[in-house]
């Protein structure tokens, strides 16, 4: 697995790409077939392949991240907002598609859904005795089927997405979340949210 | 667009419907890469021009201690 490379706005000892935003943009886009890599770093020789090949959620990453920075203050809350179920069962199941995607492709897809949900499990594992401190959003169902690059199914997502939102449970969490939000009083220490 | 560039949800929204429209409705039939690159980069570099007035701004924020770090 290659090392993950952030793209940060503010300054850190590991920062060192010192790039534009258009870069950062680019390099951080789509999937591996869609563009060829883009070549960045000091002497343009850094290839970036795939903006999320293997961290398709850096929930982890990012709570790295924050305990570096702020490891010492205490966190509120944290939000991970997922793009979607990739469904992939549901995607094989349809002899057509199955003709048409190659194995490879579908192996790949069930690959990152799995990853996906295990980081957000052992997120969920880590809040556990902390009441309305985590938060997931992730549409469940409807986006199986739909590629990164079908624009013209974007007003499928988002009839999908007002749905996810309008569900009863959906509801109480968002209020929920909105509340966590509104009085920001911190839970527990950042650096006790064990790796 | 949400992090360094600071937009609001509904710019958000446009800009991606408008960048992923022109560069997903116009496959490439040679080289690496099912879509053009180049387009992806030249309309990158119009949305950051349109916020902050230079396409070719820094990723690195100065003032950072007021800012959302992203």
């Amino acid at each position: 697995m290659n090392i993950p490379v952030l793209f940060r706005t503010y300054e850190s000892r590991q920062t060192s790409l010192n790039c534009k935003i258009w870069e950062a943009a680019r390099a951080t886009s789509a999937e591996p077939t869609f563009f060829k890599p883009i070549k960045l770093g000091r002497n343009q020789n850094q290839p970036f392949i795939d903006g999320d090949l293997g961290r398709n959620n850096p929930s982890q990453l990012v709570l790295e991240e924050a305990k570096t920075l702020f490891g010492d203050r205490q966190l509120c809350c944290f939000v991970s907002i997922g793009t979607g179920q990739a469904d992939v069962i549901t995607l094989q199941s349809s002899s057509v598609l199955q003709r048409l995607i190659p194995a490879d492709i579908v192996e790949a897809l069930r690959a990152i859904a799995t990853d996906c949900e295990a980081t957000h499990q052992d997120m969920a594992g880590r809040f556990a005795e902390l009441p309305d401190a985590y938060f997931r959003l992730n549409v469940e169902q409807g986006m199986q089927g739909i590629r990164l690059s079908e624009w013209e199914k974007l007003h499928t997502v988002e009839a999908h997405t007002m749905h996810y939102l309008r569900r009863n449970e959906m509801d109480e969490r968002l209020t929920a979340l909105v509340k966590t939000f509104g009085v920001s009083i911190g839970k527990i220490p950042i650096e006790q949210l064990g790796m | 667009m949400l992090g360094r560039l600071r937009m609001d949800v509904d710019d958000a929204i446009n800009w991606y419907n408008c960048l992923a429209e022109e560069v997903f409705s116009d496959q490439k039939w040679r080289g690496e890469g099912k879509f053009k690159a180049r387009k992806l980069e030249t309309l990158l570099k119009s949305m950051v021009e349109d916020v902050t007035s230079d396409p070719e701004s820094p990723l690195l924020e100065e003032d950072e201690a007021r800012i959302c770090r992203t």
